[in-house]
């Protein structure tokens, strides 16, 4: 079947052997590929009993049906795990080259099981699959060790784990193409502790494609609405995500301080403006993306791609510093180290106001960017104060007796909107199966951006229904698996047409949808398997309970509980938060519990 | 006076990030921009109406009203397209949703 490569490639670690076997086709329809097919292949394989860091944990790295076709955006992938840092089911995905070229080895999926008794890295190319030891290139950091192992970006690719992934912080990212990252939940802690220090890719396979035709038509139809959306023609190319720095400090939603406030009065200074003014050298972009939103900065100590906006209001606002070049070079230093920015930044700024309290002995004060590198460093292997902040803001902040003080949901730290100005933001976090996190689904879309069109975003009733429809369609791209981007100019009716084109198998934008209900409500399960319940559906107290004393979004807290009543009416949950029989039946689920 | 802030692109339409406008109205405010400076107000307003994505604040709530008042102190913030995080579903899954 054209699309898919309908081949699996499944590595044992702890044996160094590897075998072949047939991609379940039915299980591809249900699910497609990236996310939803990573989420049904896990669902059988670690159950509640396996430690997210114990060899019986697995990777699974998937593309999807489109990957590697040339369509828009087509070259990201996913993978899979439970997380070390939540405990819940993760999933990350990365763009640039990597994915692309796995696809091309002829895979679908790879799964990676066990552990090393030394450190390897695997090489593949196409069907030839080569264990090396990887003794020497223990302790290198992402760029060195990517370039070490032949990085090239449309022939071979390299995915690796730094410092921080060898010791197993649970913030720790996957990097690959050097700055990209599968970056939330810690997916570089459960390669580290696998004793697998990079996968290199080089493949000659080329995607099939059933309709040609149909095909090249749709691509060019995607490249001219793209081209005529101001969105991905002008805003996101000409000054990348971190635009959005003073919009949300405009209206009273950027995090700031650890979530204390909701307005930086430093935002301009770390504004999209002000980095396009001063600190951008060029545009990039991932393979097949005409979008090129990646900003390759430069200061004077570093040059690379970004800093996206979360990443410069997790080290800016965040933690109310307003030296850009110190964001830069922070951010820098975490694709270096193999980190999450998000988390990172945010655990950091917990520990300031840990510190600044008196509930922890440290120097860490908000506002101090030459604190930034040192303890970032620190951080990723496990000195000093680093040793607290490994495991992310909620563990910190339980050690020192305030849990509250963590700014996460499931123990995912959140990223830059302060949902007290963005009430279905709070939902989509509260609910969101990762933990706290923007790539779910994101009300700034429509709450302030009025894109598609403006909703009121302190308006509480009626508003589960959008996020509902914004975690599904999140879902669904994120099986193709598609750049979100793209869907600021093209509408998902494209994506079910192109997906129709590729495979041969009819899919109307509805059937789509249904695949991205599907995997939530997998996720859902999966959660519930492990422990969750309705009552790690919720938020930190402050974000309850704590209003902005001024700003636009003074006097709101999270209206969350009759969000979350009416949330799981909408998604056909009874009023603990578990998935109806009929829910269950409607999806193709029931045979699962 | 209102003190109308600028970002984005809108800076180099205008030369400036800020700038004082006359006006009781948004109307009346964009009125007296337009006539310093028609290419930033045409990059505003299309027909006499929002440009689809502009995003307008009065002292940082959002709006959509044209008519919608403006005091002497009032901050007008007007942001061209922009875009980031996780796209919305499309306008015609949304539309004849809640509003």
């Amino acid at each position: 079947m054209a699309g898919w490569s309908e081949k699996v490639l499944d590595i044992d670690l702890s044996t160094q052997t590897y075998k072949t076997y047939p991609l379940d086709m039915e299980m591809a329809r249900l699910y497609i590929g990236g996310r939803g097919l990573g989420a049904r292949l896990l669902w059988d394989m670690v159950g509640p009993d396996v430690d997210p860091l114990a060899p019986e944990n697995v990777l699974i790295f998937t593309n999807g049906p489109l990957t590697g076709t040339g369509y828009q955006t087509s070259n990201r992938f996913s993978v899979t795990t439970k997380s070390p840092l939540t405990g819940t089911i993760l999933d990350a995905n990365s763009g640039g080259f990597w994915g692309m070229q796995f696809k091309k080895t002829g895979h679908d999926v790879m799964i990676i099981r066990g552990r090393a008794q030394k450190p390897v890295w695997i090489e593949i190319k196409n069907d030839e699959i080569k264990f090396h030891d990887a003794s020497e290139l223990w302790g290198m950091r992402v760029f060195a060790l990517t370039e070490k192992l032949g990085q090239n970006n449309n022939k071979r690719n390299v995915l690796c784990i730094g410092p921080a992934g060898e010791n197993l912080s649970r913030i720790a990212a996957i990097m690959n193409d050097r700055e990209r990252a599968l970056a939330r939940g810690g997916p570089g802690a459960v390669m580290g502790s696998k004793n697998l220090k990079a996968i290199v890719v080089e493949g000659k396979e080329r995607p099939g494609i059933v309709d040609k035709d149909q095909f090249k038509f749709l691509l060019y139809e995607a490249r001219k609405s793209l081209a005529q959306s101001p969105l991905t023609s002008q805003a996101l190319p000409e000054f990348g995500t971190v635009v959005l720095m003073n919009i949300m400090n405009n209206v009273g939603a950027l995090a700031t301080r650890n979530h204390q406030q909701t307005q930086f009065e430093g935002a301009e200074a770390i504004s999209g403006e002000e980095l396009t003014d001063n600190y951008l050298v060029k545009n990039a972009a991932c393979w097949a993306c005409p979008i090129s939103c990646t900003r390759i900065t430069r200061t004077e100590k570093v040059e690379g791609e970004g800093p996206e906006f979360e990443s410069t209001w997790a080290f800016g606002a965040q933690c109310g510093i307003a030296d850009l070049p110190a964001i830069i070079e922070a951010n820098s230093l975490c694709n270096d180290l193999g980190l999450d920015t998000i988390s990172t930044g945010s655990t950091i700024a917990c520990a300031m106001e840990l510190s600044e309290k008196g509930y922890m002995d440290s120097d860490l004060r908000f506002g101090l960017a030459d604190r930034l590198a040192p303890v970032i460093e620190a951080l990723a292997y496990r000195r000093d104060i680093g040793a607290d902040l490994a495991d992310g803001s909620l563990r910190l902040a339980t050690k020192y007796g305030h849990p509250e003080l963590s700014m996460s949901s499931k123990g995912l730290e959140m990223p830059a909107y302060d949902p007290r100005g963005m009430q279905g933001q709070g939902l989509l976090y509260a609910t969101s199966n990762r933990g706290g996190c923007h790539m779910r689904g994101n009300m700034v879309g429509p709450e302030v951006l009025g894109a598609p069109k403006l909703i009121d975003r302190f308006q509480v009733q009626g508003k589960s229904s959008f996020v509902i429809l914004h975690q599904d369609t999140a879902a669904a791209i994120d099986s193709l698996v598609l750049c979100k981007f793209t869907n600021y100019g093209v509408a998902e009716e494209y994506f079910a047409r192109v997906l129709s084109a590729v495979t041969g198998i009819k899919y109307s934008t509805g059937d789509m949808i249904k695949v991205g209900e599907r995997v939530w409500n997998l996720e859902r399960l999966y959660n519930l398997r492990e422990g969750f319940t309705s009552k790690d559906d919720t938020l930190p107290p402050r974000l309850l309970s704590e209003a902005p004393t001024d700003g636009p979004s003074k006097g709101w807290v999270v209206q969350l509980e009759p969000m979350l009543k009416e949330y799981y009416r909408g998604r056909g949950w009874d009023e603990h938060g578990v998935p109806t029989s009929r829910k269950l039946n409607e999806l193709e689920l029931n045979n699962l519990v | 006076m209102p003190t109308v802030k600028l970002f984005a692109n809108l800076r180099k339409v205008a030369g400036t990030k800020e700038l004082p406008a006359a006006g009781t109205t948004l109307e009346e405010v964009l009125s007296e921009l337009r006539k310093r400076n028609p290419p930033l107000v045409d990059a505003i307003l299309e027909d006499g109406t929002l440009r689809p994505h502009v995003v307008i604040t009065i002292n940082g709530q959002i709006t959509i009203d044209l008519n919608a008042s403006v005091m002497e102190q009032d901050v007008v913030a007007i942001f061209p397209p922009i875009a980031g995080g996780a796209s919305p579903p499309s306008f015609r899954r949304m539309n004849g949703w809640m509003v």
